[in-house]
């Protein structure tokens, strides 16, 4: 087994676009680690810059203590699942999964070995002799993944291989992954653009953005203290809602509303000198509040606003409202019954907001 | 010749006739045309032997799988002007040429050619231009079982760990010119390749690209700036045209792909034209920003001419 290390990595393509910057990354042995952001922002160029299927064009890896960088891809102990996991559709299940090492000549009963193993773990022992076309939309991603699998390799990348599913096997096959991962232990980089994919999967995650790194963490912290407002926007659903205004006294300003900032904040703030400066509040959406209990209790974080949209799911409503002229979202039980066009008090949870420089989008802290 | 060889060697084999595979344990030579190929056991031959029959055949690369006879004809037609003389010949319409290239060092073509054969059901044809990039010849036929060039790209790339490309041109009626043909494809794909990440595409893919591509850099730099003005830089909403394009303007299928809901997509368009003027809903409006969209990623560069007249052979 083997951590991987990317220092100062660099990919600069031929038509000079610069894909990946600045990239400093420790993967830990053993762990699942998802790279995660809008599509264009280089979680592919990464994985592939591991592969070894595309040159590094400044930096360095490391595989455990073993500089790759010019290490061909065969030779770097990797495995690889993407997302058209089409498979050969003249061979059957068995020979699908052989075919990789067959062509690198290994032994036809290492070769069983491996493959039966492998067709244990995923439950495929009774499908072996199938051709993909008698297979479910399921069953032809676990071969694919059975592909990956008899390699033995040190480290599995994975480049958003669920992405053509849909959405019920998507799920579906997202614990049937992390289940392979518990058992087989193998350190994964596994890529998506989907922020609720990355954080029920990750042990850790890291977001990105125009090539760069946003922040790495585990899903509770990356959700809990966003970086900047790119990942607090991206991280969660509904995103998190953004206002800007301004720091008056103990009090955060937008439109007609004065919101108290807690103690602690305010000291924070302060120290930092963005008294009477512009900052930008970040709140969640299950941090907005209409229950009349919490409503009462927090007199000082009050807002009256209008209710355009209320959409019922299920046990919650979803509100679009604004304030000043910025729209926000609440997640509000839905046994308060609130509907569109009334006029309403919502309380905000300051305790659980966040503050962000106005210019530099940098959380304050 | 051959029977006084196998004389000396017992153990030789002709390529075609005695073996169908070029076993590793012997050595390959070929003569001057290229039509006979054989083998001897490597144990029969000492340095001196080797040395020898080197003298008068030329030792077989083994990097290349042979071509077939087929293949041979269809070397020729693209090589010269003149088809090829009749009555042996194989080459038929329709077909079509997809051009492949991968990087160097990942991958034999031997390989390579064993892996791409086992996605299609018929003997597949390929023409070498050098270890990294040809042509694979495709005859038409009633649908095969669909798997697609963008697939196949994934499939190797996990098996082979290889990167490839492949540039299909349109398919043709005739076996007229196959020649010129072959030159545009192959032209085509090596420029269109320097402009565009998609690792699959097709002569239709990428006309607009050459388009652009042919125009001076003034006109580039003018129509990007005209048509995105202030959007010109913002990746995002360039991110949100090129999604629209490639779900043919269907606005669901775009804002799942970009993973936002169809209410954010409809007001970021509504956005765009409001500052724009231009509502990327209408086909004829979203292809004038799909064209600025790539003069404006095609924008800072000069390409070199070279490109387009670059000989094929
Ligand atoms: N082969 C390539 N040639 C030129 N540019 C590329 C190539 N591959 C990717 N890019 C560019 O690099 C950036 C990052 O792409 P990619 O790594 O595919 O992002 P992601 O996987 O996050 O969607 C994009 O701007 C993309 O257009
Ligand atoms: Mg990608």
């Amino acid at each position: 087994m083997a951590g991987l290390s990317l220092k100062n990595v660099k990919k600069v393509y031929e038509n000079d676009v610069v894909s990946v910057q600045d990239f400093n990354l420790e993967v830990r042995d053993k762990e699942f680690l998802v790279l995660v952001g809008p599509s264009g922002c280089g979680k592919s160029t990464t994985l592939r810059m591991i592969a070894g299927l595309e040159d590094i064009t400044e930096g360095d890896l490391y595989i455990g203590d073993k500089r790759v960088n010019d290490i061909a891809p065969k030779d770097r102990d990797i495995a690889m699942v993407f997302q058209n996991y089409a498979l050969y559709p003249h061979m059957n299940v068995y020979d699908n999964m052989a075919f990789s090492l067959k062509l690198r000549k290994m032994k036809k009963q290492e070769i069983k070995t491996r493959v039966d193993r492998a067709a244990g773990i995923l439950g495929l022992e009774n499908y072996l002799s199938r051709k993909p076309k008698a297979l479910s939309g399921g069953q032809r991603q676990r071969v694919a993944l059975g592909r990956a699998i008899v390699r033995d390799a040190e480290v599995f990348l994975m480049d958003e291989p669920l992405s053509n599913l849909d959405a019920k096997l998507r799920v579906q096959m997202r614990a049937e992954i992390q289940k392979l991962h518990q058992r087989l232990q193998t350190t994964t980089v596994y890529v998506t653009h989907d922020q609720t994919e990355a954080m029920t999967m990750a042990t850790r995650l890291v977001v990105m953005k125009d090539g760069l790194i946003q922040q790495v963490g585990s899903p509770k912290e990356v959700y809990e203290k966003p970086n900047n407002v790119f990942v607090g926007g991206f991280i969660g659903s509904p995103p998190m809602n953004f206002f800007l205004g301004h720091l008056q006294g103990e009090h955060f300003i937008v439109g007609d509303e004065k919101i108290r900032v807690p103690e602690g904040k305010l000291k924070t703030l302060r120290a930092q000198d963005y008294d009477g400066k512009d900052v930008i509040l970040g709140i969640r959406p299950e941090d907005i509040h209409d229950e009349p209990l919490f409503i009462d209790s927090s007199a000082d974080t009050k807002i009256r606003a209008t209710v355009d949209v209320a959409e019922l799911m299920g046990a919650e409503i979803i509100l679009y409202s604004s304030i000043g002229g910025q729209n926000f979202i609440a997640r509000v039980d839905a046994r308060y019954g609130t509907e569109a066009g009334q006029p309403i008090d919502l309380a905000f949870d300051l305790s659980k907001a966040h503050f962000f420089d106005a210019a530099s989008e940098l959380r304050i802290h | 010749m051959i029977d006084r060889l196998r004389k000396i060697y017992p153990s030789l084999l002709l390529y075609g006739e005695d073996i169908d595979t070029l076993d590793s344990d012997y050595k390959w030579f070929s003569d001057e045309e290229n039509t006979r190929v054989l083998g001897i056991h490597e144990s029969e031959l000492a340095p001196k032997d080797i040395a020898l029959l080197s003298a008068f055949l030329l030792p077989h690369n083994a990097k290349f799988p042979l071509p077939t006879k087929e293949e041979k004809q269809w070397q020729q037609a693209i090589r010269s002007a003149e088809t090829p003389p009749g009555s042996e010949n194989r080459i038929s319409a329709p077909f079509r040429f997809t051009y492949f290239s991968f990087n160097k060092n990942q991958i034999t073509p031997v390989f390579f050619k064993a892996a791409l054969q086992e996605l299609f059901e018929k003997q597949i044809l390929i023409l070498w231009d050098s270890e990294t990039e040809g042509i694979l010849v495709e005859k038409k036929e009633a649908a095969d079982d669909g798997v697609s060039y963008g697939q196949i790209v994934d499939l190797l790339m996990s098996d082979l760990y290889v990167k490839i490309r492949f540039f299909s041109g349109p398919f043709r009626q005739s076996t007229e010119a196959v020649h010129a043909y072959y030159r545009t494809v192959k032209n085509t794909a090596v420029k269109v390749f320097a402009h565009s990440d998609k690792a699959a595409m097709t002569y239709a893919d990428a006309v607009p690209h050459l388009m652009v591509a042919a125009a001076s850099k003034e006109l580039r730099q003018e129509i990007g700036q005209t048509v995105l003005q202030e959007y010109i830089s913002d990746r995002e909403t360039l991110e949100m045209i090129e999604v629209l394009v490639r779900c043919n303007l269907n606005i669901s299928e775009s804002a799942k792909e970009l993973h936002l809901h169809r209410n954010s997509l409809q007001y970021r368009l509504d956005r765009f034209s409001e500052k724009t003027g231009i509502d990327i809903r209408q086909f004829h409006q979203a292809m004038a920003v799909y064209l600025a969209l790539l003069a404006k990623r095609q924008g800072g560069q000069q390409h070199p001419p070279g490109n387009l007249h670059e000989d094929g052979g």
